[in-house]
């Protein structure tokens, strides 16, 4: 019996009822023969049995129709409703209520559904309407209605981090890029700032060169002038000199004409004496000769002190001339003298200044390695595990572009004695830790544990601290290479 | 079908509580109405199954509402909209209607769900209001093309002015 459906019981048991009235009709009336009231009691009583069997299973198919609606709706399927529903019938109310059931739930869920689906869309005007839902339907709805809201500003800000996420990737993206041309600058002006530097060095030394010679060429000069100065007191003192021979061959001229008139003189005193002044007339001729002689000489030495006297006067000229000539030269060459000096402190300063901008340019050139190997960490977010930024920054202090600068390349060679060089060490190697424990920390699920992510925000918070001491004691190591040296 | 009424300006309410639900197929027929349906349209439900649901279309609303409404399910999106609905007796009552498309496991509309609330009486002023507008500039266009197109075009202005996309104007009324 356990095993039949109520309708298959509900008619075995009307099956036996009617069965048993039979039987008892059947004893009842064989005794005595059927009599016409008796009849009449049997056939009403088989009347109801048939209208209860009609009714019965009127009823027991509108159950039915009611079950397998309640079976679908069990299975979740909301959609089919009772209709055509009979005024007054016995199964009217329950068919109803089970509509309204059905309308309950179909009305909550595709309210439940519009609204998280607005709100999965940043919608959050779009919330569950409550209105005509009852009981347990409207009170979750209420409820729902709080986390359609807080999904809505989730998903809003999901959105927003989305997009500042892939602003952020494309930015650091970018700025790698942007650092890499950087460096290609920094670089060749490096090296080309090397080439100045060489060529302000040469230059200063051949300024310096240039004014040790003029210097020379000023002392020179000097002496030319000192020479010509004494030259030309000699010729003055020659042309006095000559002066003085000129009016000495006047005194002997006027001698040797007094001489000679004296001779004439003597020579007609001794025509006078005839025969005895022939003697006396030879002595005379003789002295007159001599006295000719004399004037002759003394002509000759005034035509040689003359000529004599315009050569001196010449060379006094042209003595003069090589005096003013000496000066300006010499006025020229202490300008020139000056202007070479002040080159050549120029070249010195500008020397100094260039080499300080080398060394500025290769201060810059390192940090931008160090801020590259950074921005690799930041990138690993975004790029994964598997990126050649994680790869990038598997590098350690040392084998880095800083690290190889500091430890190998130019930084050990010019900047190994300033007392801050050894200071970069701990805090370059800490950078390095940091973003090697970020990027390990990354390898892990970090998108789903908030607790990783904090962790990994923390390392890089502590790299970028000690980043910016790194950066500060490359800046102090430039400034001491050149404070000892200026 | 009887002949549509002639409207009266008798109103009904629905109650605060209640709403009404209907069901029809993808052409519009109604499949199933609940008793707030049946009590306040004024219809049996003999009268309403099978019929198609514009047998409570009242004239005051202009048809742009309605091809709105059919354009966005035809898209399977839900539709909210407020209706003046004309009963059988002539009289009209106001809902805030909420339609979703029925879709089949591969996604075919096999029909539409209705949930019909009471609206704010409110913005049952605002939406009075357009709706006059709307319908003047269908009438005087001549009912064509042309009038639904008027029609639309005062309705995206005054979403426009709002700055409001149409649900989020609705559902903020």
């Amino acid at each position: 019996m356990t095993n039949l459906s109520l309708g298959s019981r509900i008619h075995y048991l009307i099956a036996a009822i009617l069965g048993l009235f039979l039987a008892f009709a059947y004893f009842a009336v064989a005794p005595k023969g059927l009599d016409l009231r008796l009849g009449l009691l049997l056939g009403l009583i088989l009347a109801l049995f048939a209208l209860t069997l009609w009714t019965s299973y009127r009823i027991l198919h509108a159950i039915d129709r009611l079950a397998s609606n309640l079976q679908l709706a069990a299975q979740g399927n909301l959609d089919q409703r009772i209709t055509r529903i009979k005024k007054g019938a016995a199964t009217e109310r329950l068919s109803w209520a089970l509509n309204d059931l059905l309308d309950q739930q179909e009305a909550y869920f595709r309210e439940v559904f519009s609204a998280f689906d607005h709100a999965s869309r940043g919608q959050t005007y779009r919330l569950a309407m409550d209105q005509g839902l009852h009981g347990a339907f409207k009170d979750a709805m209420t409820r729902i209605n709080v986390s359609v809201e807080s999904l809505g500003q989730v998903q809003q800000m999901a959105l927003k981090e989305k997009l500042v996420a892939r602003v952020t990737d494309l930015n650091s993206g970018n700025l790698i890029q942007n650092l890499r041309s950087i460096q290609d600058y920094l670089l060749s002006m490096t090296k080309e700032l090397g080439t100045v530097g060489d060529l302000s060095r040469e230059t200063a030394g051949e300024a310096d060169a240039s004014r040790i010679t003029i210097e020379g060429i000023v002392a020179d000069l000097n002496r030319v002038a000192e020479m010509v100065a004494s030259t030309n007191a000699q010729i003055e003192h020659i042309h006095e000199k000559s002066t003085e021979i000129t009016q000495i061959v006047q005194v002997i001229t006027e001698v040797a004409d007094r001489t000679n008139l004296l001779a004439l003189n003597a020579a007609i005193e001794a025509a006078h004496a005839g025969e005895v002044g022939k003697g006396f007339a030879v002595v005379a001729e003789e002295v007159r000769t001599l006295s000719e002689n004399t004037k002759d000489a003394a002509a000759t030495i005034a035509a040689t002190i003359e000529s004599f006297g315009q050569a001196t006067s010449r060379m006094l000229a042209d003595s003069q001339e090589v005096k003013e000539i000496t000066e300006t030269s010499r006025a020229t060459v202490t300008a020139f003298s000056g202007s070479v000096r002040r080159f050549a402190e120029s070249a010195r300063t500008s020397f100094q200044q260039v080499s300080r901008a080398q060394d500025v340019s290769f201060a810059s050139l390192v940090k931008v390695d160090h801020f590259l190997f950074k921005q690799n960490g930041y990138r690993v977010v975004n790029q994964g595990m598997d990126s050649p930024e994680a790869r990038a920054v598997q590098a350690d202090h040392r084998g880095c572009r800083l690290g190889q600068w500091y430890y190998q390349g130019q930084g050990a060679e010019l900047f190994a004695r300033v007392p801050s060089y050894a200071r970069l060490e701990a805090p370059h190697a800490q950078v390095h830790s940091h973003i090697h424990q970020a990027v390990t920390l990354l390898g892990q699920r970090w998108q789903s544990d908030p607790e990783v992510q904090a962790k990994v925000v923390a390392q890089f918070e502590q790299a970028e601290r000690a980043s910016e001491e790194v950066v500060a004691i490359i800046d102090r190591m430039v400034d001491e290479r050149h404070h000892t040296r200026v | 079908m009887s002949p549509r009424p002639d409207p009266t300006q008798q109103e009904r309410m629905l109650a605060e509580d209640d709403f009404i639900v209907s069901k029809t197929d993808p052409k519009g027929i109604i499949t199933y109405g609940n008793r707030i349906f049946i009590a306040i349209s004024g219809y049996s439900e003999e009268e309403l199954l099978g019929s198609p649901h514009n047998i409570l279309r009242h004239p005051d609303m202009p048809r742009a509402v309605f091809k709105l409404l059919w354009d966005t399910l035809q898209a399977r999106q839900e539709i909210n909209a407020y209706v003046k609905n004309l009963a059988k007796d002539g009289s009209f009552y106001w809902v805030f209607a909420n339609i979703t498309p029925s879709l089949d496991r591969r996604g075919e509309v096999i029909g539409y769900y209705s949930v019909r609330r009471k609206p704010r009486p409110e913005a049952v002023q605002t939406v009075a209001a357009l709706y006059r507008t709307m319908l003047d500039a269908e009438r005087k266009a001549g009912d064509g093309q042309a009038g639904m197109k008027a029609s639309l075009a005062i309705l995206n202005r005054t979403l426009e002015e709002k700055g409001m996309g149409y649900d989020e104007f609705v559902l903020g009324l």
